[in-house]
Order: C-alpha cells, then sequence, then structure tokens
C-alpha cells in the first residue's frame, strides 16, 4: 500500500476497517462461540463424541453415586464367586482409592508424588507391626488404621517441608528416592529391634490380624469388599467437598498459574504441601486396609511397578477428575487380567484382539487411508513370512500359535523354537514403532502404521502370550509417554489453552 | 555385637584405623568421579528446559551395556582379539556416541512433543521412559549381571592386569591404574565441557537458550537443535561414565542407572542445580559420604544415607553449596 | 487517508514488492482468534509503526512475522518470498531482527555475548558489526565485560538495540520501545530509532505510546482486537479525530 492517499484531512469517516466488518455485537458473540467449543466438537464426532461430551458435563456427583449403586450390587450378579469378587472387585476398589488420592496430589495440587507408594507401604507396615504376631501386639483396627495414616502424614509433611523451595522440581526428585530408600529399607537394611528385624526384611510381615473393629471382625470377602467400598466412597466425598471449597479454588489457581494466585494472597505453596500430605493420609490409609486384605506386609508390593500403575489410572482417568479415577482403575485393572497369560478363552482374547485393531482402523479417515492401512499391512505380513522363510530357514516360521487358529500360519512369523531373545526384541521394537508412529503426522504416520500393526500381531502371538510380567509393566511406562504427546490432560481430562 | 548402629559404627572406625579411612576416601573420590559426570548431565538439561530428566540415569545403564557389547564382540576380557588400550578406547567411542543418540532420541520423542505443555507432563513422560528403559533392559538381558571381568582385561593369563597395578600407594593403600583412569578421564571431560559451555558458540547459545528461550529463538538460534545438543552431551557424559563404571566395578545390571541417577541427582542439587562446578564438586562429596557409609555403617545404609544428605541440604541450604538463589523468572 | 482494503491493485502494479507483507493472516490461540484477516506492508527503508491497545494483537503480530507463531490461514513474505512455514531462525538470516518487549537481554552474559548472540547467525559478530554498533553506542564498548542483567534499563534498551543491529538487518522489529522507561529515555530512544531508520534498515515498531511513534514514522496501522481499523501517512493519523480520542489523549 503506498504512502498516496486521496484527500489529506478528512478524518470523518468512522474507522471502519476492512469489507466484511462485523457490527459491534460480535465482539460478544465471540466469547459464547468459544466457550460451545467443546460442544462443538463433540458434536462433530458422532455418537461416541456425544457420550465422551455427556460423560465430560455430567456432575461428578452424579457419576460417584452411580459408581457406588453399581459397585455395590456386583457382588450379587457379575462377581458372584469370592475369587473374582477378590481379584475384579476388592483390588479394583484399593485401586480406586490409591488413585483418589494421588488425583488429589498430581491432578489437583499439580505436584508429581512419585513416593506415593511408599506411603502406601508405611500404611500397610504400620498395620503389620500393631496388627499380627510378629511382635505380639493385636491392635484393633479402630486404633492402628488412624495411626497407620499418621506414620504416612509425619514423614510427608518433612519432605513436603524440605522441597518448599522448588516444590514441582524438588518434591518429584525426593519423594521417587523417598520410595526407593523405603525399599532398601524395608528389604534390605532391616535394622534390629527387639530381637527381630523390624520389618521382616525380604520375607516381609505375615499373618497379619483381619480387620476388627470394636470387636467385630471383616473375614468374608464380601464384608472386606463392603467395608472398602465404604471407605473410597467417603475419601471421594471428602475430596470432592474440598474440591468445591475454598480450598478447591486456591488449589486450581495455584496449579493454573501459581505466580497470580500467589500475588492474590493464596499461600501457594502451604496449600500444595497439604494435598500432598492429604494424599499420603490416604495412601497410608489403603496401605493398612490392603495389608490386612492379603494379610501381609512385603516390600515387593510398593515398588515402582505399582507407582507405574497408579499414574496409568490417574492419567487414564484425566488430570483433576475424580470420577475419571473410577473409570482409570476399572480399565487398568481388567486390562491387566486380559494381560494374564492366555490360559483362559485364548480364542476369545484373540478375536477380542484382532477385532479391536480393526475397529481402530477402521475409524480412520478418509476411508480410503484405512483400505491403504488394512491393505499394507496384510501385505506387508505375507511379504516379511515369505522373506524370513526363505532367508532365515523354516525353523522360523512353521511355530504354531497358541490354541489353534491355523489361518494365522502363513501370516504371523512364530519360530518353532525358542530362538533366544527373539521375542523380547520383537516387543521393544513395537513399542518404539508406537513412540515413532505417535509422533509422525500425516501420510507418513498411515506408512508406519502398517509395519507397526504387524509387529503388534507378531508380539501378541509371541510375546504376550508367554510372558506378560514385565512386558505388561512396559506397557503401562510407554503409555505415559504417549498419552502425553497426544493427550497432556489425560484421556478423559478437558484440554486447555496454553497461550504462548 | 552391639544392637546399636552408633557402636557398630565407632567399633568399625577404630577397626579400620586410616588406612582403612584412607581406602574409603579413595573409593568415595573415584565413584562420586562418575556421579559428577551423570550429575552434569542432570544440571544441563535441568538449567536448559527446565526438566528432570528422569531417563538420565538409565542412559548411564545403557551405556554400561554398550560397552559390555562391544567388549563380548572383540573377545571378551579374558581372550580379547585385538589389544587391550584400542579396545577400551573403543568402548569408550561407541559407548559415548551410542548414549548420546540414545539422548537425543528421547529428547525428540518424548519431551520434543511437550514443549508447551503443563509441566507435569514431561516430568510423567520422563518417569515413563525411565520405567520403558529398564524393563525393556531388564527384558533382553534377562536381569543378568553381565561382567566386564575388567580386571582380567590385557592380563596374560587372568586376573590382576595391568588395570588393578597400583600406580601410586598412600600409607600402604594403592591406587589402581583403573581408578586414575576414571579420575582423569572425569576431569579431562568437564573440562572440555566447560571449554565448550564458555567458550564456543554453541556453549554461548545453550546459555542463552536455558536463560530465555523464546529471545534466544529471536536472535535466529535454532533452540530445538540447541536442546538436542544438550541431551547429546549429557549423554555422552553418561556413556563414558557408564564405560568406566564397567570397568571400575565390574558389572552390568539393569538396575544400576536408577540409583546411580539418584545419587547423581541428589550430587546435582547438593552442589548447587544448574552449576556445572556444583554438579562436580557434589558428585564427589556424595561419593565420598557413600563410601564412608558403606565402610563404617555397612553397605545397607548407603542409600539412606545419601538421602539423608539429600533432605538435610534441601532444609538447612536449599540452594546447594555452589548456588545462587533462585530468581524466579516472571 | 485509505480505508484498508483501499486500492490494493488500484495504481501499483508498477510499484517494487515490499520488503514485509502478511496478507490475509488469520492467527489463533487454541480455539481463540486473535489475529483476524490482517493485511501489512513494510516497504524497504520504511518505517512503520503498529500501534493498538492492550490485546491487540500488536505482539502476536510481529510472532507471527518472526513465525514465532504460525498463521492458520494467510501468508506471509519477505522480499518476495513465501516464509509462511519457514523457521524463525530462517527469517532471522534472511535479514529480520527484533528487539523484544523488555528487551529480553541474557542476564547472566556479558554485553559482548549479548552482542554475539545478536549476529549468531553470522558468525558471531564481524569486526566492522561490533564497531558499527560501537560507535552508535560507545558506553557499550566500555561496558562490554559487564552482565547485562546487572545494567540499568535504559543502558539496557541500548544492548538490545545494539544486539538487533549486529545482524546488520533489512527489517529491525521493534516490540515496544517505550515500555518501562523514563520519559527521558523515551525521547533517547526513538531518537536512535531515527537515526537507525535514517542509516537505511526499515523498521516496524509496535506501540502503545502513538504520539512518539507516528513523530517519527513515515506511516501507521492501528489494529484493534485483531483487526486492523485504520492505516495511512503517520502525518494524517495524528491529526485523526478517533485516534486523537483513543491514544493521544487530546
Amino acid at each position: 500500500m503506498s504512502d498516496a492517499s486521496d484527500t489529506p484531512g478528512v478524518p470523518e469517516p468512522p474507522p471502519e476497517p476492512e469489507a466484511p466488518e462485523a457490527e459491534p455485537g460480535s465482539r460478544i458473540g465471540i466469547d459464547s462461540w468459544v466457550a460451545e467449543a467443546d460442544q462443538r466438537r463433540a458434536r462433530g464426532r458422532g455418537p461416541l463424541g456425544l457420550a465422551a461430551w455427556g460423560w465430560e458435563s455430567a456432575p461428578d456427583s452424579t457419576k460417584l453415586l452411580a459408581f457406588v449403586a453399581i459397585a455395590a450390587s456386583l457382588p450379587f450378579w457379575l462377581l458372584k464367586s469370592e475369587g473374582d469378587l477378590f481379584n475384579f472387585g476388592l483390588f479394583t476398589l484399593i485401586f480406586v482409592g490409591l488413585g483418589l488420592g494421588l488425583q488429589v496430589v498430581v491432578g489437583l495440587a499439580g505436584l508429581l508424588d512419585l513416593g506415593y507408594v511408599a506411603f502406601y507401604g508405611i500404611g500397610a507396615y504400620a498395620y503389620a507391626l500393631l496388627s499380627s504376631g510378629y511382635y505380639g501386639h493385636h491392635w484393633p483396627a479402630e486404633a492402628t488404621l488412624p495411626i497407620a495414616m499418621g506414620a504416612a502424614v509425619i514423614p510427608a509433611a518433612i519432605l513436603g517441608f524440605a522441597a518448599r523451595r522448588l516444590l514441582g522440581d524438588y518434591l518429584a526428585i525426593v519423594t521417587l528416592f523417598f520410595a526407593q530408600a523405603f525399599l532398601v529399607f524395608t528389604n534390605v537394611t532391616n535394622p534390629t529391634l527387639f530381637g527381630k528385624g523390624i520389618t521382616g526384611g525380604a520375607n516381609g510381615i505375615p499373618n497379619l490380624d483381619p480387620l476388627t473393629f470394636f470387636g467385630y471382625k471383616l473375614t468374608s470377602t464380601k464384608q472386606l469388599y463392603f467395608f472398602t467400598l465404604g471407605t473410597v466412597v467417603v475419601v471421594a466425598a471428602a475430596i470432592y467437598l474440598a474440591n468445591q471449597s475454598r480450598i478447591g479454588r486456591a488449589w486450581r489457581a495455584s496449579r493454573e498459574d501459581p505466580l497470580a494466585a500467589e500475588v492474590m494472597s493464596i499461600p501457594v505453596n502451604r496449600l500444595k504441601i497439604l494435598a500432598f500430605i492429604f494424599g499420603s493420609a490416604v495412601a497410608g490409609l489403603l496401605g493398612a486396609i490392603y495389608a490386612a486384605v492379603s494379610t501381609a506386609a512385603v516390600s515387593t508390593n510398593f515398588n515402582i511397578g505399582v507407582l507405574i500403575i497408579l499414574y496409568a489410572i490417574v492419567i487414564l482417568g484425566g488430570f483433576g477428575s475424580i470420577a475419571g479415577v473410577f473409570v482409570g482403575a476399572i480399565v487398568i485393572n481388567v486390562s491387566f487380567e486380559f494381560l494374564e497369560p492366555q490360559t483362559d478363552y485364548p480364542s476369545f482374547k484373540r478375536w477380542l484382539f484382532y477385532g479391536l485393531i480393526i475397529f481402530v482402523i477402521a475409524r480412520l479417515k478418509p476411508w480410503y487411508r484405512a483400505a491403504v492401512i488394512l491393505a499394507g499391512t496384510v501385505g506387508f505380513g505375507f511379504a516379511v513370512h515369505a522373506v524370513v522363510a526363505a532367508m532365515a530357514g523354516h525353523a522360523w516360521t512353521t511355530g504354531k500359535p497358541i490354541s489353534g487358529a491355523g489361518w494365522l500360519t502363513h501370516w504371523v512369523v512364530i519360530p518353532r523354537l525358542n530362538h533366544g531373545n527373539f521375542d523380547n526384541f520383537l516387543y521393544i521394537g513395537l513399542v518404539l514403532a508406537v513412540m515413532l508412529v505417535a509422533s509422525l503426522k500425516g501420510w507418513w504416520r498411515t506408512i508406519a502404521l502398517a509395519p507397526t500393526l504387524y509387529l503388534t500381531a507378531l508380539v501378541w502371538e509371541n510375546v504376550l502370550v508367554t510372558s506378560p510380567g514385565v512386558t505388561a509393566l512396559i506397557l503401562f511406562g510407554v503409555m505415559l509417554i504417549v498419552l502425553m504427546a497426544i493427550r497432556p490432560q489425560g484421556l478423559l481430562g478437558t484440554s486447555r489453552v496454553e497461550i504462548v | 555385637m552391639h544392637h546399636l548402629l552408633l557402636f557398630n559404627i565407632i567399633d568399625q572406625i577404630r577397626a579400620l584405623g586410616w588406612g582403612g579411612a584412607f581406602t574409603l576416601l579413595r573409593n568415595g573420590i573415584v565413584l562420586g568421579s562418575l556421579y559428577s559426570l551423570i550429575a552434569l548431565g542432570y544440571t544441563m538439561v535441568y538449567g536448559i528446559l527446565k526438566l528432570l530428566n528422569f531417563a538420565h540415569g538409565d542412559v548411564f545403564m545403557i551405556g554400561t551395556f554398550m560397552g559390555y557389547g562391544v567388549l563380548i564382540a572383540f573377545g571378551g576380557a579374558l581372550a580379547p582379539t585385538i589389544p587391550f588400550i584400542p579396545l577400551i578406547l573403543l568402548m569408550f567411542a561407541v559407548s559415548m556416541a551410542g548414549s548420546g543418540v540414545v539422548g537425543v532420541g528421547i529428547e525428540r520423542f518424548a519431551y520434543r512433543p511437550l514443549r508447551n505443555a503443563p509441566r507435569i507432563a514431561p516430568l510423567i513422560s520422563a518417569l515413563g521412559v525411565a520405567f520403558f528403559l529398564e524393563n525393556s533392559a531388564q527384558l533382553l538381558t534377562n536381569s543378568a549381571h553381565e561382567l566386564y571381568n575388567g580386571y582380567a582385561l590385557g592380563g596374560k593369563n587372568g586376573n590382576f592386569g595391568p588395570l588393578l597395578n597400583p600406580v601410586f600407594t598412600i600409607d600402604q593403600v594403592p591406587v589402581t591404574v583403573i581408578m586414575v583412569i576414571v579420575v582423569l578421564t572425569a576431569i579431562a571431560l568437564m573440562a572440555a565441557l566447560v571449554l565448550i559451555v564458555y567458550r564456543t558458540k554453541l556453549g554461548k547459545a545453550m546459555r542463552a537458550t536455558s536463560f530465555d528461550r523464546e529471545a534466544a529463538s529471536m536472535m535466529g538460534i535454532d533452540t530445538d537443535r540447541v536442546i538436542s545438543m544438550t541431551f547429546f552431551i549429557g549423554s555422552v557424559l553418561a556413556g563414558a561414565a557408564g564405560v568406566m563404571y564397567g570397568l571400575y566395578i565390574g558389572d552390568a545390571y539393569f538396575f544400576i542407572g536408577f540409583l546411580f541417577g539418584l545419587k547423581a541427582f541428589t550430587a546435582a542439587v547438593v552442589g548447587g542445580i544448574g552449576s556445572l562446578p556444583g554438579a562436580m564438586l557434589g558428585g564427589v562429596l556424595i561419593g565420598v559420604v557413600e563410601a564412608f557409609a558403606t565402610g563404617y555403617a555397612g553397605g545397607q545404609w548407603s542409600e539412606i544415607v545419601v538421602f539423608g544428605i539429600l533432605i538435610l541440604f534441601l532444609l538447612v541450604r536449599p540452594t546447594g553449596l555452589l548456588g545462587s538463589p533462585a530468581i524466579q523468572k516472571v | 487517508m485509505t480505508d484498508v482494503d483501499g486500492e490494493q491493485d488500484a495504481g501499483n502494479g508498477a510499484a517494487p514488492e515490499p520488503l514485509l507483507r502478511l496478507d490475509a493472516v488469520d492467527t489463533f490461540y487454541g480455539p481463540i482468534h486473535i489475529l483476524q484477516g490482517l493485511n501489512l506492508e513494510v516497504g524497504a527503508g520504511e518505517l512503520v509503526c503498529l500501534l493498538g491497545g492492550n490485546a491487540s494483537g500488536k505482539s502476536t503480530t510481529l510472532k507471527t512475522v518472526l513465525g514465532i507463531v504460525r498463521p492458520r490461514n494467510g501468508s506471509v513474505s519477505f522480499e518476495g518470498e513465501d516464509i509462511t512455514s519457514r523457521s524463525t531462525s530462517y527469517r532471522i538470516g534472511k535479514g529480520m531482527a527484533i528487539v523484544p518487549e523488555n528487551r529480553r537481554l541474557f542476564g547472566p552474559m556479558t554485553v559482548l555475548e549479548n552482542l554475539e548472540m545478536g549476529a549468531y547467525l553470522h558468525g558471531g559478530g564481524a569486526k566492522e558489526d561490533f564497531d558499527r554498533v560501537y560507535t552508535l553506542f560507545p558506553l557499550l564498548h566500555e561496558r562490554r565485560k559487564q552482565l547485562a542483567g546487572t545494567m540499568s534499563g535504559g543502558e539496557q534498551q541500548m544492548v538490545a538495540m545494539g544486539r538487533a543491529l549486529m545482524a546488520k538487518p533489512k527489517l529491525l522489529l521493534m516490540d515496544e520501545p517505550s515500555m518501562g522507561l523514563a520519559p527521558i529515555l523515551v525521547e533517547r530512544s526513538f531518537e536512535i530509532i531515527k537515526q537507525v531508520h535514517e542509516s537505511g534498515v526499515a523498521m516496524l515498531v509496535v506501540e502503545q505510546n502513538a504520539n512518539v511513534s507516528l513523530s517519527i514514522a513515515d506511516r501507521g496501522y492501528v489494529l484493534s482486537t485483531g483487526r486492523l481499523v485504520l492505516e495511512g501517512p503517520a502525518a494524517e493519523l495524528r491529526e485523526h479525530e478517533d485516534l486523537r480520542k483513543a491514544y493521544l489523549g487530546r
């Protein structure tokens, strides 16, 4: 635009900018447009999107009530046997309770607490020392449970105070080290007190008393289930109320913008440490319940693997979402069972597995992209099978998949004999491929997806069938990385806008 | 046998005497040199991204396995197929380069997508990476302790090769070749690092980026590349530490990364996080403390004592020995 | 006085391509629409100022020019080349430089090192670049060993300008050069801007202080909540009634 202008000194036309200028009313309109952004996005995603939107917009109290109603009825229809109730019901509830405590620290206060499992363990050992034959104390649960919580709270307060200067970062490393020191202390150091090792070393402390309240013993799985359910509800309600109160608002404010919150005279660090301590108390309580339920306190139950699982729960549910913890715990616990060795229902699991893959592909848009991936995966499989058979010999390709499924033998490479670390390398390869796919975009992702899917099938047939223990944990570690890259707010959490 | 730990410690100090104290000091300095090298990686990444790279200790662990891989590929310590000095140099080269690549890969895939995410997201991602590396190593090595047999390296028929020959002796406490190698290599690498950071263009770009990333990019600095290079350099140091750990301690094991990482991070905090000389000083200090704790109270206490030091420093002098009081950037 | 979309293609068929050109740029932060169809040009050797109140999109415009924020629609071109998808460092290499808001010096580095950073893509600065900057700001030569973070606001402003000039930019972007400076220093600083401009450097100055900036600019744009509301020669804008009411306070 040249500086040549027509009529100098004629200022009267109001400063009307470029052609399709909107009237001032649209300024207000922009706000409501922004406010409706979530809804609009949900509408665009079909029924699944609407369901997600319905989930996000339902109040937490409703979700909690629905959960309690379903959970309370479970022992009477789905989980009738003691074993199922124990493995699926009771442990899911304990995970829910632990997830809730962690959610307060991580999701509400925005702190990374990596010593959470240690507080959980402290609760368990406190119960074990006070309510077992180990030192001959048989205190009732109404005394032991509060002591277990207190035993977890004291170190938490010290750690929180120590890390106050760079709370976000120092607390993470201090608690991680604390978790490790706790493991070493219980497992190796095990100093002698009154003639025995105080923590029982690697064997832990066995033969704990059942939970006993005022002389009433909780012995059956159903009693323990309902007691734990009640505890979880109380914890959830407490967190819910705290979150609605001034403290909750202050937590949110200091998580979103600590500096602004500080200026508004919110004691940011004190509130955060309070959340950390509260979370530790919940962990201590559940540790004691867990010890009573499993009738032993053994340090391996409080290692970093458990921590990763708890983080997976919180992240699946979404940061800051109390109801999300319930969903996360159920998903994680059920997927754990799913990843158990394929001794029961192998063909059912296989159909579920391949069905899930095809479902994911089918949801891709546009349709020809899905077709390319499907065709690419199938073709890639046959090609790899042929190449391996020709180059490496038939011993590599003539293995049989577990439980029939002969149609797979010409597609998936399954070695007949154990070829060293072949399957483990496959597995790590798959994980790296998944991370690569997550970081690619557009057609590159499409191209990379075909071999990755084939690798998934390979791993499924070769590895997950036989050695799910370590591999399942790796899966959770990778899930953390990939989820953070794709949806840093957690799977069911709501996204926020970051102004650069 | 007393029941109280304190009496045990006093007994132990008496029993070991001056010679024992020298031995422990020597062990601590050598171990501490390794901590220093790893602490530098933590402190550099923290300086530039304000991120605790939990995976850094596991990069070190991978470095020990890479060095071991080279050793095995050339016949192992007992029957090396090439002369032992080139072999050791090759182990260093492969492990340093390989670790550097691993570090860059971690940054590229786990941290770079999260540049503008809430602060907790990359921390969780870091935790996931650490967990992934550790468990993958466990899976691929079948939880085995792989022995370097460093003491046999270069020997004619077995034990006590040149690496274990004493170079000099203080009060009857021998200082062996490998110990000298560890300390001198650590010093040389640190000197090289300081030269890079304060004298080269890349180093200046690193300092500018760590002070104000956006302003640095406004100067035309490709900050993503600078961050990659920071991870590379830090991981190279960890790789070197990995090989030296293998040669000095003797084995490679999937879990050492986690423990070493924790102690090295403690060293970085004790020295003053973000300060290069602080990381070096803190590393040696933690090494010496750990050696004395192990010698006088027993190995089962070493981690707990180091943890106690961390808490003590955070309570008493949270800025660390050489750290400046924090200036909160607004 | 022209309306914004005035006579883009009216008479300038033969006019040379402007140095910098933003064409119908839309910028978003998440779902929030910041710049809305922004058209803006800076000719070679021209001093253009971009006025606007808080949150009007001034800084976002500069970030879009530099590539720190990428537009969703529209294009950015420099010397006739479309640089919309190019990296920040590519753009700096092509001859842009910026004096950022609040100066953003590298506090723990010396003045000398700060200047080197300015010429980062040119090998850290040749001697004549240093000489040029030191002639303009003799103080910087005296203080070259001092840490930049320990200097006063006015001195820091000199370092920031010197740093930007080290790269011998064709286009110098200035984000609120008057912010946080005492009135007397504002005047000094605009004198220097004028001096630099007279040496042939094109400039895009983003300001809230309309009075001072219009007094030295060739042309001006006025931005309000992400849209251009006025543009024209600086002399005319100074006389514009609405602008006087809104920004000049008289």
